[in-house]
């Protein structure tokens, strides 16, 4: 039998380790393709960038008559212009977000999944590179745009620590949207049908995870309640260290990224094991 | 050691049931009933190495089942399968290193991006070396006559195009046994010969096993010398193709055309007689009942013959037979 330059398994080993540098370089090509697959239309991906224009000037306008009318300088210590670039950065990593849970719900409902379980690679870890190839360059877009209209409305950005603090929360964020997603869209392997799961967690997002409204504008009670669920970290903890980029405020936004993390990255694991063995695929 | 061995193999899937209506409706919600479905029932057989196989049976008859089974994506309900001596569900990331799989309705390549593209990524995937990557790529894009088809965005190329890109994007690891559900579905006459052509070729010179699944006897004809018929679940047929044909095409049909006029009541012992005109004849015998001498005979002795036509049926009709027995055992 020909080898192909191929890595061999030991005849009847129950597990294949293939090493590290090519696990790691399997991922890294998903990765890649999957970006170099987001600039085939490079129009359709400025245009979707070019939402945030629409939405930051609709929230000018909403800020700027709630500060006039507050008549304060800050609001729960915010001013007009910290206010826009949170708001500047949570609609650039929402809008960035990949919904893994549909294209894996389709995947389960249409049978290609099929193609994705019986290659040498991990489902839920192909997903995860596919989609932060989505997002890189849908958050850069975001990002460059975003930021160009902000500066213009309220003047220059935080300082380069904010930049650097964000970078990394975001990497997490994505990756606790990324559970999430799979959370719901494995569900698909029993349910078939994640549409309503979607709906609930966007809204979460919404309207617990700081996307339309800093956090820190809430009443005391639903503040605290807030930040006790994981929506927040995907949204308001980097948005918020990317205007106050204070290395305690980065360790508390990594360290309650890294605790939902392990406790809904497990169960993903958990439940994908399980999802796998209960597979029905349809056309089959 | 075959390189496939399936044993009393059992799929069943529960189904859903809802009545009609909003009354139905509510009562699934409260109260669901599920129906099994036997998809696969007990079915069992071997493939050796380097053999090309055909598995063929109408929708829903249980095919691509026992293909997705055999790639380790579903569990069984029950029974054993090995594929080059792992348990595919089991062993399913160890195997895919030996085996490839093509799902005829299901692309693998992506579909914005050149077909290279995608056989680059499955390069890492399948932990290829990247110098013998490119040799690899070269060779099957030679083997393939994809070429010139290599850069060009998948969804500017034609089904047949496409389907020979798939393939061979699935042979890249060098697979030792390749499942291909459904190959030609969709494809021109001309397309698929292409096909066929390829996939002996690769056969041939890598002796690659295939486990062919198809709605089309013609693919099973050109390049399987052993066929596996599955209807509802289960196997009603295995044999060579030849035993097939031999088996089962021995009802002629003879087209008989005459210099002179033909009596009325023209007719041979032991024949069928479709149809009679003034010139010519079609009529039907079964070679068991009745030795093709005597009726060629016959039909040289009734006149001055013009032209005679013996014909078979073909795979495909002998394939819709042996389906109707089987069902009419059923019933």
């Amino acid at each position: 039998m020909a080898s192909g330059g191929r890595r061999q398994a030991a005849p009847g080993s129950g597990v294949r380790s293939p090493s590290l540098k090519a696990a790691l370089g399997k991922y890294w090509a998903i990765f890649r393709t999957q970006l170099v697959n987001s600039l085939a239309y490079p129009i359709d991906l400025l245009g979707r960038s070019l939402l945030i224009v629409l939405f930051m000037w609709i929230f000018m306008n909403l800020w700027r008559v709630t500060y006039g009318a507050s008549g304060a300088h800050t609001i729960a210590g915010l001013t007009l212009a910290d206010t826009m670039w949170y708001l500047m950065m949570a609609e650039a990593v929402m809008l960035s977000k990949r919904d893994l849970s549909e294209e894996m719900t389709e995947q389960v409902k249409d049978g290609s999944v099929a193609y994705l379980l019986n290659k040498p690679f991990n489902f839920i870890l192909y997903h995860f590179a596919a989609g932060l190839g989505h997002s890189v360059l849908a958050f850069g877009g975001n990002l460059v745009i975003g930021a160009a209209v902000v500066w213009l409305m309220v003047g220059p950005p935080p300082g380069i620590a904010g930049w650097l603090f964000a970078g990394a929360a975001v990497i997490l964020a994505w990756l606790l949207d990324f559970c999430f997603s799979a959370l719901i869209g494995l569900s698909a392997f029993v349910v078939e049908e994640t549409a309503a799961f979607r709906w609930i967690y966007q809204k979460f997002l919404l309207l617990l995870g700081g996307v339309l409204i800093p956090l820190d504008f809430f009443p005391a009670w639903l503040q605290t309640f807030s930040l006790n669920l994981p929506f927040a970290w995907v949204i308001y903890g980097p948005a918020r260290l990317f205007v106050e980029p204070s290395l305690a405020r980065l360790g508390q936004v990594l360290l309650q990224q890294g605790f939902w993390l392990a406790l809904i990255g497990g169960t993903v694991w958990i439940l994908y094991r399980r999802a796998a063995a209960r597979l029905a695929i349809n056309g089959g | 050691m075959p390189a496939v061995s399936v044993r009393d193999l059992r799929k069943t899937f529960q189904l859903k049931q809802k009545a009609a209506g909003l009354r139905g409706s509510l009562r699934a919600l409260w109260r669901p009933s599920f129906q099994e479905l036997d998809a696969v029932r007990g079915i069992s057989f071997n493939m050796d190495e380097g053999e090309l196989l055909g598995f063929i049976g109408p929708n829903g008859a249980g095919k691509s089942t026992t293909i997705k089974i055999l790639t380790g994506i579903l569990h069984p309900s029950s029974g054993e399968a090995e594929v080059l001596g792992r348990v595919p569900w089991r062993q399913r990331q160890e195997l895919a290193f030996q085996i490839g799989s093509v799902f005829g309705q299901r692309p693998q390549l992506w579909y914005h991006l050149p077909a290279v593209d995608t056989f680059y990524l499955f390069g890492k995937i399948y932990e290829l070396d990247d110098r013998k990557l490119k040799g690899r790529i070269a060779f099957l894009a030679e083997a393939f006559e994809i070429e010139e088809l290599l850069e060009t965005p998948v969804r500017k190329l034609s089904l047949g195009q496409r389907m020979r890109c798939e393939v061979a994007a699935s042979l890249l690891h060098r697979p030792r046994v390749l499942l291909l559900d459904e190959p030609s579905i969709g494809l021109d006459v001309v397309a698929k010969q292409r096909l066929r052509m390829t996939i002996q070729r690769m056969n041939d010179l890598e002796g690659v096993g295939v486990l062919l699944t198809s709605h089309d006897a013609g693919d099973i004809e050109a390049l399987c010398r052993r066929v596996i018929i599955i209807n509802d679940g289960e196997i009603v047929y295995r044999d060579k193709v030849s035993a097939l044909r031999r088996r089962y095409l021995t009802v002629k049909t003879v087209d008989v055309r005459y210099n002179e006029q033909l009596p009325p009541d023209f007719a041979l012992p032991g024949v069928e007689m479709v149809k009679v005109g003034r010139y010519g004849a079609k009529m039907r015998f079964d070679t068991r009942v009745t030795p093709v001498g005597p009726v060629i005979g016959g039909l040289a002795a009734a006149g001055s013959l013009a032209d005679v036509t013996v014909s078979e049926p073909s795979l495909e009709e002998v394939i819709g037979a042996i389906y109707g027995q089987a069902e009419s055992k059923d019933g």
